[in-house]
């Protein structure tokens, strides 16, 4: 029996909301036992099958988001299996190195994609020098020994397989959910630093403390 | 700034510069020859007004959409339904073999068929815009919605290859970065040299601005992409006239206070558009549809007025679009709605306008270039007499 296109991409698109839905359930407990895992990711899986209105959940997920990035997925596959092996695979400068492009790529395409100014970045996703940027980006952080680098070659991967409904290689680096995500992560890691260098400069003996 | 940071950020920019610098596919793109304008060779002017949807007793018609097929045969979709973006606004279709009447209006596509079609809930349907392939087959570009209104669309695709009596599963297609909101079409699609086609389209969700969709299929594999006109929150719902096979002139719906139909131009086959600027026409913020006649005057319809669609007109350009003059108004009731007009060159060389006649009637406009000489050499005599009396 072969698998269609279609039913390929349906299931690629279900498995960002399974593995964001099966971390939910894990919770943030340390101490998981093998049957809260196994339960957490079965039950992930059922949830995502319950009708609503003559629907599954996955389908009114897709319905608003036809489209996961690779990224993202691969993201969260990262997160999980942190989670459930208790092993840490992404290093703080991983994790930083996800942020950073998710911000760098989300600035650059949602402005301008939705109507900015005259330039469409959107559609270089559909030119053929966009995946060896893309590849470019990766062999360059795998090369520094950032661990993103791999996550970075499956957006390539997958539009070779043609697992997401979109033709677009743009959709396959980046989601809004990751952008918005890496945004944050980007904000809370200025805020961090500006806290530690306005607290290094009142430690510091030539503060302006007490004139 | 670690010196790591630095490299990654200069490497990164220097992908993108090049990505930018990189050929475009759609530089090879080149207006079809049968875009090109030809007439019938018809010598007495023909005009003549009839009704698409006639019988349909809907309390909402919209948006139609005219396909001429290589067998003479005239095709057209429109939706309808209780009101725009309603669960049960249905796509329908009906056809007239040359000279013939409309057949009874046939539904194609549900918003139940387009769910089943597309695998996930859909809130409705919306415009529909068909396109004739040189082996006869139509395909149905058609919006369906998500959510809310028309910021929550996505354009779809089927084909049929029996003259429209079955259809393909629909397909989705993406064309936004953002959760794929919010595409739509409207306008007449301009077939390219070597197979393929432009399609005018617009954006609706941040900001109103027009685009191309790109399509071109080849051994049952559909490919496209998409390029812009205009960017920012102005113009949109573009008519695209070819002036020749690589110049072509679009004509914009204006969304601000200007109320001017707004015109861009592009000299290499639609890659490239120059910035929107205002015509002399007026706009009530209402579509607009552009045909190239074949002594290469610009015909268009719209509604002459800053205000409401209460009137339909045609005025024509003898100088690709730098000045216009009005040849006619076509419809005229206060308080009416005559809007979204859609004109085509049928196979015969019959030029077809249709439009919404008050919300609930699709009206066909058929005429002639032979009608509109007439026309223009009526004018011109009542200029000359004029200042006499």
């Amino acid at each position: 029996m072969t698998m269609s296109a279609e039913t390929l991409q349906q299931f690629y698109a279900a498995m960002a909301p399974w593995l964001a839905l099966s971390l939910l359930l894990l919770g943030r407990n340390p101490f998981l036992s093998r049957v809260r895992m196994v339960g957490s990711l079965l039950l992930a899986f059922f949830l995502l099958r319950f009708p609503v209105e003559g629907w599954s959940m996955f389908a009114w997920i897709r319905m608003m988001e036809p489209n996961p990035s690779f990224t993202l997925t691969g993201l969260l596959g990262v997160l999980l299996y942190e989670r459930l092996s208790g092993k840490k695979i992404f290093r703080p400068e991983d994790w930083n190195a996800a942020w950073l492009v998710g911000t760098l790529t989300a600035l650059l395409l949602y402005p301008m994609g939705l109507g900015l100014t005259h330039v469409d970045p959107y559609a270089w996703g559909w030119k053929s020098a966009f995946p060896y940027a893309i590849a470019g980006c990766a062999m360059y952080l795998l090369l520094w020994g950032n661990r993103f680098g791999i996550i970075l070659i499956l957006p390539l991967v997958g539009s070779l397989l043609h697992l997401q409904e979109s033709t677009n290689l743009w959709d396959a680096l980046i989601d809004p959910i990751y952008g918005a995500v890496s945004l944050v992560a980007v904000m809370m890691a200025m805020q961090n630093f500006s806290g530690k260098l306005s607290s290094a400069g009142q430690a510091s003996p030539s503060g302006r403390d007490g004139e | 700034m670690t010196s790591r940071l630095r490299w990654m950020l200069i490497v990164m920019a220097w992908l993108f510069a090049a990505l930018l610098c990189s050929p475009s596919q759609l530089s090879r793109a080149r207006f079809g020859p049968d875009e090109i304008a030809i007439n019938a060779g018809s010598t007495s002017p023909v005009f003549k007004k009839t009704a698409v949807n006639a019988g349909q007793a809907l309390p909402m018609v919209h948006v139609a959409s005219l396909a001429t097929l290589p067998v003479g045969i005239e095709a057209a979709v429109w939706y309808g339904g209780s009101k725009e973006c309603a669960p049960d606004v249905k796509i329908y279709f009906s056809e007239s073999e040359h000279g013939g009447g409309w057949s009874a209006p046939r539904v194609i596509m549900t918003r139940e068929h387009a769910e089943h079609d597309l695998q996930r809930p859909l809130q409705g349907l919306g415009n529909a815009v068909l396109l004739s392939g040189p082996d006869g087959s139509l395909r149905l570009l058609f919006v369906t919605i998500a959510m809310g209104r028309w910021s929550g669309s996505q354009l779809n695709t089927c084909l049929s290859k029996d003259g429209g009596i079955t259809w393909s599963s629909a397909r989705r297609l993406t064309l936004s970065p953002f959760f794929n909101f919010s595409d739509l079409v409207r306008n007449r699609a301009i077939s390219l040299a070597g197979g393929g086609w432009c399609v005018p389209i617009y954006q609706e969700f941040l900001g109103k601005f027009p685009e191309l969709l790109w399509l071109k299929e080849s051994k049952g594999h559909l490919d496209y992409c998409k390029s812009r006109i205009a960017g920012g929150c102005s113009t949109f719902q573009p008519s695209v006239v070819p002036l020749d096979d690589a110049r072509a002139i679009a004509f914009l719906r204006d969304y601000t206070d200007n109320r001017k139909v707004f015109i861009s131009r592009s000299d290499d086959g639609g890659c490239s558009w120059s910035r929107p600027v205002a015509s002399q026409l007026p706009n009530p913020d209402a579509g607009i549809s552009g045909l190239k006649l074949s002594d290469g005057k610009l015909l268009l319809a719209y509604n002459d007025s800053s205000e409401c669609r209460d009137n339909l007109a045609l005025a024509l350009s003898r100088d690709e679009g730098k000045t216009w003059e009005k040849l006619a108004t076509l419809e005229q009731e206060p308080g009416s709605s005559f809007s979204y007009p859609f004109l085509i060159r049928s196979e015969g060389g019959l030029i077809n306008l249709a439009y919404t006649r008050k919300g609930t009637g699709i009206a066909l406009t058929e005429f002639n270039e032979e009608w509109v000489a007439d026309i223009l050499s009526s004018l011109s005599r009542s200029k000359i007499t004029v200042p006499q009396q």
